[in-house]
Parts: C-alpha cells; sequence; structure tokens
C-alpha cells in the first residue's frame, strides 16, 4: 500500500496530537486536532439523545451503540444513560485527553460530563454543571464543545437577557471550572475586530473550530433561545423572527481570544470544519438559509477573506443544510439537507471550485453526519431541534450507519430510536477502549 | 541487564536530542531584545508571531496541585514550594521517551528557552523550568541527574534561569500530581511506552495554572511571550 502526502500528513497531525508514535488514531475527521483520534475501527457511537413527552422514560440520554466487528450486540443498542429531565440536548464534544464527554442543553443549560474512559461501553455521568449561565454572566445555550489544553471552549446560542442571538465564548478547564467568558463582537462594540466588506456584527454564536498553527479561530452565527426553542412553522411565519438570524463569522486570535475580523456570511453560518493538509490554510461553512456553501481562506497576501462557492441543493427550495463531514484527505466534504432528507457528497479538491458528485436520501428528514477517519463508515442521525424536526410520519428518528465504497453509501444497519422508545437522535461521537491501553 | 542498558540508551538518546536543542540553537550574540520573544527561537511547526505581550489576559485556569518530589539530589521536596514566588514552566516527560514529537520536542524546547535566557537577564531569578519524571521506576535520582548533567555542567548556568530536574518515590506520591495538573498518561500493555499528552503548563507566582500548552502551542517565543505578560500583570516589566 501506498500513502499519499495528504495521508501522511493527516496521520502525522493525529500522531502529534497523541504525543505518540502512531498507535491508535482516529475517529471521525471533525475533532478538535488537540485529542487523540480513532484512525481504526471505532467501537461504539455515542448518541446525545432528546428525551420525548409520552416515550420511555421521557429524558436526555446518551444512547451508546456497539460497532465492533464480530460482536453479537453490533448495530444494537447497549446502554443508555439518562440525565433526568429534557434539556433540548444538542452537541457534545471530548476534553482533549478524550476521556471526558461534555453534553449540553439548549434549553436549560445545563452541561452533563460523561466518563467514558473507565469503560467505554458503558459511559456514566461523571458532574453536572447547573450554572453556566451565572459562571458565564448570562450566556444561554451551550453548543459546541471544542477541546483545547486542559480546558473546554463553548459557544453559547443566546443569552438571558433578552434570549435572542447576542452570545458569547465560555471557557472552562477540564474539571468543569469556569475559566472566562469572551462576549462575541457587535457593531456596537467591535473590541478592536474589523468588519470585512461591510459586515454588520450581529454578535451570534454556533460553531468554533481553529487552525493552531495559524493561530486562527473561527465562529459562525446561528438563532437565540426565543427562535429555536420555537415551532419550526410558526417561525417561519413570523417576519420578525426570520429576521434574528445571524449574518456573519468572525476571525479570532486563537491565542488572546481577541476577534479580528467579522465576514459578512447570510443566512445563518453554522457548522465550521479546516481540513487536515499541512499547507491547507482555509475552512468550510453552510449558510442555513441561503443554501449556500462558504470558504473561509487565507489570500496570497496573508489575508483571511471568506467567499460564497457553491449552492448546496437548490437554494430557492430552501434544502436547509445542517451538519457537514470533512474527509480526512481533503477531497470530500459530506452536507446533509434536513429538508429534503439528502446528503450530498461535494468534491473539495479545488477549494475554491467545489461541486456535488453524489447525493442519497437517508430518510424523510436528517441532520448529523459522522465518518471514520478512512471515510468507509458514514453514520447519519435525524434530529435537528425538538420543535423544528417534521411532524407525523416524517418525523423518523434513527441512526442509519453505511459504508461507503467510493461511489455508493450502502446501509449496514439503522437503529430506530422511537421504536426502541428513546427519543430524537441526535450527536453522534465515537469511542474506542484502544485509546485508553 | 536489560533494563539498565535501556536505561542508558534512552537517557542518551534524551539527552543527545536535547543537545541539539541545546548546541545548535542560534543564541548569540543577541541584541537586547525589546520583547523577551526576540530572544528565542522561532519553533518550527509555527507560521504565526506572537502576540504584543501584555496586550491579552492569562486567566486562571486552575491551582497547580502539591506533592512531594525527590531532586537530582535525591532530597524530599515540596512542589508547592519550589513553584511558590516564581514564575514556572513545569512539564512532565519520561526519559525513555524515544518518539522525536514527544518528550525531547518539549525537552528540546526547555533547552531552547533555557539557553536563550542567558540574553534576558530579568529573566534570572523570576522563571524557572521544572521537569518532572512520570516514570519514577526507571527516571530514577540517578537517571535524572544524568539526564541534566548538560545543565549542572554548564559553565553559564548562573546566568540562565534556573531548571529543576525532579522525580517521585512512586505511583503514591506522583499520581496526585498528574491529577492535579490534569497531565493524562496510560500505563498501556507495552512496557517500555507510556502513552501521554505533551503538556507544558505555565505557572504563576501563587501557584495557579495559567496557561497550558499543547503541541502546536509549544513555541519558545509564545511561552516567553506569556511570561513576560505575567511580569506585566504583576509590574515587573
Amino acid at each position: 500500500m501506498t500513502i499519499n502526502r495528504r495521508q501522511f500528513t493527516a496521520l502525522t497531525a493525529g500522531a502529534l496530537a497523541a504525543g505518540l508514535p502512531f498507535r491508535v488514531f482516529a475517529d471521525e475527521t471533525c475533532q478538535s486536532p488537540y485529542m487523540p483520534k480513532i484512525t481504526g475501527q471505532e467501537e461504539y457511537v455515542y448518541v446525545w439523545t432528546l428525551g420525548v413527552e409520552g416515550m420511555g422514560d421521557e429524558q436526555d440520554k446518551l444512547v451508546t451503540i456497539d460497532l465492533r466487528p464480530g460482536s453479537e450486540t453490533r448495530g444494537q443498542v447497549i446502554n443508555s444513560f439518562s440525565v433526568g429531565g429534557r434539556n433540548e440536548a444538542h452537541h457534545a464534544g471530548f476534553t482533549s485527553d478524550r476521556r471526558y464527554l461534555w453534553t449540553g442543553g439548549l434549553d436549560t443549560s445545563r452541561i452533563f460530563i460523561f466518563d467514558v474512559h473507565t469503560d467505554p461501553s458503558t459511559p456514566t455521568l461523571h458532574k453536572t454543571i447547573d450554572t453556566f449561565v451565572k459562571d458565564s454572566g448570562g450566556c444561554v445555550g451551550p453548543h459546541t464543545f471544542y477541546a483545547l489544553p486542559g480546558r473546554v471552549m463553548i459557544t453559547g446560542l443566546s443569552n438571558d437577557a433578552d434570549h435572542g442571538g447576542r452570545t458569547a465564548l465560555v471557557e472552562y478547564n477540564d474539571d468543569g471550572d469556569h475559566v472566562a467568558t469572551y462576549w462575541m463582537p457587535t457593531a456596537a462594540d467591535m473590541q478592536g475586530a474589523v468588519a470585512v466588506d461591510g459586515a454588520v456584527a450581529d454578535g451570534y454564536g454556533y460553531d468554533v473550530r481553529a487552525l493552531i498553527r495559524k493561530n486562527v479561530m473561527l465562529t459562525s452565527s446561528f438563532t437565540g433561545w426565543s427562535n429555536y426553542m420555537m415551532d419550526f412553522g410558526q417561525m417561519l411565519g413570523d417576519a420578525e423572527a426570520m429576521k434574528r438570524f445571524g449574518t456573519t463569522m468572525v476571525q479570532w486570535d486563537l491565542h488572546t481570544r481577541q476577534p479580528k475580523k467579522v465576514f459578512n456570511v447570510p443566512g445563518a453560518p453554522l457548522e465550521i470544519r479546516f481540513p487536515w493538509g499541512a499547507n491547507a490554510n482555509y475552512a468550510f461553512s453552510t449558510a442555513a438559509l441561503t443554501s449556500q456553501l462558504w470558504l473561509i481562506y487565507e489570500d496570497d497576501a496573508g489575508e483571511w477573506q471568506a467567499k460564497a462557492v457553491a449552492d448546496i441543493g437548490d437554494p430557492a427550495s430552501i434544502p436547509l443544510p445542517v451538519d457537514i463531514s470533512i474527509g480526512a484527505d481533503d477531497q470530500t466534504l459530506w452536507i446533509n439537507t434536513f429538508m429534503d432528507g439528502k446528503t450530498r457528497l461535494f468534491d473539495i479538491s479545488d477549494p475554491h471550485n467545489p461541486h456535488q458528485v453524489y447525493e442519497k436520501v437517508i430518510a424523510s428528514q436528517v441532520n448529523m453526519v459522522s465518518q471514520s477517519w478512512d471515510g468507509k463508515r458514514v453514520y447519519f442521525t435525524s434530529s435537528l431541534l425538538a420543535n423544528w424536526d417534521k411532524k407525523g410520519e416524517d418525523d423518523q428518528q434513527y441512526l442509519k450507519a453505511y459504508t461507503w465504497d467510493g461511489s455508493e453509501l450502502v446501509e449496514d444497519f439503522a437503529v430506530d430510536f422511537y421504536e426502541q422508545q428513546l427519543g430524537r437522535a441526535h450527536l453522534m461521537r465515537f469511542g474506542s477502549s484502544e485509546l485508553y491501553g | 541487564m536489560r533494563v539498565q542498558v535501556s536505561l542508558v540508551t534512552g537517557v542518551l538518546v534524551v539527552a543527545v536530542l536535547a543537545a541539539i536543542g541545546l548546541r545548535l540553537g542560534p543564541f548569540a550574540p543577541a541584541p537586547a531584545p525589546d520583547y523577551f520573544s526576540a530572544a528565542f527561537v522561532k519553533g518550527a511547526e509555527f507560521e504565526f508571531d506572537p502576540p504584543a505581550p501584555g496586550s491579552y489576559g492569562l486567566p486562571a485556569i486552575k491551582s497547580a496541585p502539591d506533592g512531594e518530589v525527590l531532586d537530582i539530589h535525591g532530597e524530599t521536596r515540596s512542589l508547592a514550594e519550589i513553584t511558590e514566588g516564581k514564575i514556572s514552566l513545569v512539564s512532565f516527560v519520561y526519559l525513555m521517551c524515544g518518539d522525536v514529537n514527544g518528550c525531547p520536542l518539549a525537552i528540546s524546547t526547555l533547552y531552547n528557552i533555557y539557553d536563550g535566557s542567558l540574553n534576558v537577564p530579568e529573566l534570572r531569578g523570576e522563571v524557572q523550568l521544572l521537569t518532572v519524571s512520570f516514570d519514577p521506576a526507571r527516571d530514577t535520582v540517578e537517571a535524572i541527574e544524568a539526564f541534566h548533567y548538560p545543565v549542572t555542567s554548564d559553565p553559564d548556568a548562573e546566568r540562565k534561569i534556573e531548571w529543576d530536574v525532579l522525580t517521585t518515590s512512586g505511583p503514591e506520591a506522583l499520581q496526585p500530581i498528574l491529577d492535579g495538573y490534569g497531565q493524562t498518561i496510560d500505563l498501556s500493555n507495552n512496557q517500555e511506552l507510556i502513552s501521554h499528552l505533551l503538556r507544558i503548563y505555565l505557572v504563576d507566582r501563587k501557584g495557579v495554572i495559567r496557561n497550558v500548552y499543547g503541541l502546536g502551542l509549544i513555541d519558545p517565543r509564545l511561552l516567553m511571550t506569556d511570561v513576560e505578560t505575567l511580569m506585566m500583570e504583576e509590574g515587573r516589566r
């Protein structure tokens, strides 16, 4: 087997992050570069799941599904840990040592920290943070949990003053103690940042990712509590509510946590993904409402810029792009669109000219996508937000596992989360006992 | 006997790698810098210049733990007493580590800082390096003393920042220190290797951790910029 430069670079990056010779590596491709990755076979997938009133125990829960080849329980739910209520379970992320999984609730702003290293097949609740709003000075809706050495950077979605989209980055140490809060820049308080091409800093937040060697951190922007907790149909008919979506991305100095540039990225830019290549100085994001793929890149003069580089489906039909997943070789990007239930594969080998090369309907609705490091196994889940998911028969809730041979997704197994009385399946993270010796 | 040979070999590997950092770095002569960082070597992986010291804050992350350690003379000392009153860059290594992107990288960086400090007299007595072994079984007092020989025999040592290399009496003394700092190690099936995440900790004079550096952040200029930021915060710069 030969290994090309990009593969070598990716493997090296994983090795460097682990501080080890090539050992376990890697997991899916969208994790913080500071943490060890599962580059081999993922053994478990943890699904942060929203409880549903009248279903099972009605509580949010962390569901563990067995992915071990040859296991008698492969493709089955082997554990479920309920956290004692409904919190609008949403996203989750590991600490940089990958021993703990932080999971957040967008409604209650509670954070549940699971121990995933003592027994990776059976996560247990290690600690609950009930003071996120107070700790942060008014930030609401902990969303992305991004591992930094010894710390976790958390993006908020809202605030407790008006429950709109103005929000902050909030930093905790790995023990679960608050370290600092960094409010997003606004037009009234740019905090030294520069607005690019007339961008109006809205102060909104959503995702956070970093390119360490460039000292660049990027954030995106969604909407506040008053919208994400509203019924989706009601919100679409509320002209004022529809004005309250993010239109910016912010470039930060990673080391100082200071905002540097505000880019105009209309239509609620959501997930951010940096590639792994040693010379790949760019990131992708997708704007949900305008259905565009955006490139944030360093130009020849060393300045970071943002531009739309492709449509995703037919923007006029509002397919609503949601989660994305970049290949470890930086050549492809999976993009899910919630409304038509499709996943789409884009060729991003030329990041300035990406184009769609494949699409497949996964279900009536689809939200999250995660892939193994080698890209051969791709997993999908269904839930966007409790009040935004489809109604009736179209409200399918699942985890579906596929194999990808380079030209076709073939379904491997599926877990029906409603049939099993679990709830709405949202974020996935992989686990492996190999990470812990 | 095999263990002894491996130990000596391991120490030699690390020492040679460290010596590369010691002897090949472009340290002298250097003009008096405006910022401390100007006196230190840029890390190979870095594609950015450090920010201006004092232009940002370093929030308290957590208190650094105490614990009993052994110095190269075999004396039992309190880690908290060692860190008290000085700004410390605390690192955890094991001398058998053969991964060039692991402990040797950290040690090479520390040597760059140690040698670069010759050109920044203000650092003397204010800043120190502390390197703690997480392999007490093999990194005995004798082993760390041998490892530290390039520093203890350095004729310019009195004009550079202090550097202590420490070990512990065993796992019971070591583990609370590792847990307190958040330094993860994994004694895996392979007895020769200790899996770990490369970390260096910036600890202020009051024993509070003010920054944590992982791979990609271990640049002598960046570390010393943070040191200078702390000294400016204290009004000592």
